[in-house]
């Protein structure tokens, strides 16, 4: 093979993955659907972590729904009944799902829980979720996939917020 | 007046070469020195240079990034990576190695710096090694076609740390940095991974500019991880081990031992000597075949009445032995494969743990005038022994053969 031809594939290769890595999440983030999920802080130490912010999302399960065991790959099912399963076990009626995983505290951790912000925001952001005001808004696609489109703040984007601040 | 130059002048004293010569090795050594220097220049700065610009332009997207659109952001970072992927193509075509270099190195970085642009963008939860991990798997063809060791160092090392801690997050569940107990498993993994790096690139002609660099960390974390490991055992630390964490040392280690014993490049006694290495290292690490964290022989006197500890099966006795074996065998191989400087710092590692055995043992002694006399006699007789015995191991090394 060509060296030149071979460089030249080398490069587009990230470029490819990347980009098309870009595209899975934008395409995520606008064609899956929307619901909105009350955030609180969980760690007064670990809510503030450098330009994010970490927190716990309130899915709105009873005692009877969460995490069957700890350290399993599960499914959060949403519809028609919020309860959790574990992966292999989400049962066909489930019409929309969350994949994720139950951690070693039998906690539904599903890669949502952390929200990045710049750096001079960070402060007022962080006291906000403190005192129970954010909620998350999360796309969820038909394979369970979801994606963080925004923070809102008083039911608010987190821009307008600060912005008024 | 350089050293070379001192040097040419007290051989044409002695001797040794005549002005003609002097002048002629002068010459190339100007002419070739100075030009590798000005390369080496040259190139630092072509590699600060481009790192600089991507940071600044990173920084500047960072700094601003909540009042940027999110496609503006992402548009601006892919042009900026494709329009130095056709710079990088413009420039391998020129004769330039080091710009083309400089351009290639600055690529790969800004790979890593739009994966974090779109964790960034995207809000994604997930841990640095991952992300290395995916640089690592992505940007490793562009490092195949560099000419300069740096973009082979850099991603060398990059992956390296990313696989090491990859691995152990992996078989340890929720892993995290701050957890001290699972150090003791990355520790093991780090030097038999590097290892297992620098064989593989023995095996390809491909990856031979990988060499130095796998062979660089291999050494370092090697010599740590023995560190580590002679200063928890001898301490008596470290009785609850799981061993689920050091199932990908494990792994590592089986295929590191096949790809030796099946590399005829070695010799039967270099291959019985690495491999009884891996063997003693995991031996060291083991949670429980060769140490319990509770016996030390240091502290016999503080046992129960009746009660005595082997001199042998005390942890603070077996960890110096097992390092001292360690680095014998390594000096070995590497005396008897003609790497000197390898073999001098591994004897002279060899006498240093001696020393430290000694206070270990006789650590009252040094509290007294005749106490410390002994300890610098045995400092010196150390140094005096290693002094004459160091060319005879050299050459007995050397002479080791089927």
């Amino acid at each position: 093979m060509n060296r030149q031809f071979g460089l030249a594939l080398a490069l587009l290769l990230p470029i490819v993955i990347l980009a098309g890595n870009a595209w899975l999440h934008y395409q995520q983030r606008i064609a899956g659907e929307s619901i909105t999920f009350p955030i609180e802080g969980f760690d007064p130490r670990d809510l503030l972590s450098g330009h994010y912010l970490i927190y716990r999302i309130d899915y709105g399960i009873n005692d009877n729904g969460n995490c069957p065991t700890s350290d399993i790959a599960a499914s959060l099912c949403l519809k028609p009944e919020r309860r959790i399963y574990p992966a292999d076990e989400l049962p066909q009626s489930c019409t929309q799902f969350i994949r994720g995983n139950c951690d070693s505290s039998a906690r539904f951790i599903s890669g949502l829980e952390r929200f990045y912000v710049p750096q001079q925001y960070a402060d007022i952001l962080d006291e906000k979720v403190r005192n129970k005001q954010g909620k998350l808004v999360i796309a969820v696609d038909q394979s369970g996939n979801a994606g963080v489109v925004d923070l809102l703040i008083n039911d608010r984007p987190w821009k307008e917020i600060v912005t008024e601040e | 007046m350089t050293g070379l130059e001192k040097k040419l002048l007290t051989w044409l004293d002695q001797g040794l070469i005549n002005q003609e010569q002097l002048t002629a090795i002068g010459q190339y050594e100007r002419r070739t020195g100075k030009s590798n220097s000005s390369h080496w220049w040259l190139y630092s700065l072509l590699i600060l240079g481009s790192s600089i610009i991507s940071l600044g332009i990173i920084s500047l997207i960072a700094a601003n990034w909540a009042n940027i659109p999110d496609l503006v952001k992402l548009g601006t970072a892919f042009g900026l990576l494709s329009l130095l992927a056709a710079t990088t193509l413009w420039q391998a075509e020129t004769d330039s190695d080091y710009l083309y270099d400089a351009l290639l190195t600055a690529f790969i970085i800004l790979c890593l710096a739009v994966i974090g642009l779109i964790a960034q963008v995207f809000h994604l939860n997930g841990h640095w090694y991952n992300a290395l991990l995916l640089w690592s798997a992505i940007t490793l063809p562009v490092v195949l076609f560099a000419h300069q060791l740096f973009a082979y160092f850099l991603w060398s090392t990059l992956f390296i740390h990313a696989a090491t801690w990859g691995a152990i997050a992996l078989s340890s569940g929720s892993f995290s940095g701050n957890n001290a107990a699972q150090l003791p498993a990355l520790f093991l993994l780090a030097p038999l991974l590097a290892a297992g790096g620098y064989v593989l690139t023995r095996l390809s002609q491909h990856l031979k500019l990988f060499r130095s660099s796998f062979f660089f960390w291999f050494q370092i974390s090697g010599l740590v991880s023995l560190i580590f490991i002679d200063i928890i055992r001898s301490g008596g630390e470290m009785r609850s081990f799981e061993l689920d964490w050091y199932i990908p040392a494990y792994i590592v280690a089986a295929i590191l031992m096949t790809m030796i014993a099946s590399n005829p490049a070695y010799r039967p006694l270099n291959k019985g000597l690495l491999i009884s290495i891996i063997l003693l290292l995991l031996l060291y690490f083991h949670p429980f075949i060769l140490f319990d964290g509770e016996t030390r022989y240091s502290f016999n006197a503080l046992q129960a009445p009746g009660e005595t500890v082997n001199f042998w099966t005390a942890d603070d006795i077996r960890a110096p032995f097992l390092t001292i074996l360690i680095l014998f065998l390594y000096a070995t191989h590497a005396g008897n494969i003609g790497h000197h400087r390898t073999f001098n710092a591994m004897t002279f590692l060899i006498g240093l743990r001696f020393v430290i055995l000694y206070f270990q043992a006789m650590g009252g002694l040094a509290a007294t005038g005749v106490g410390l006399i002994l300890s610098g006699l045995m400092i010196i007789g150390i140094a005096w022994f290693w002094h004459k015995s160091r060319k005879r191991l050299q050459h007995w090394s050397e002479g080791l053969h089927e």
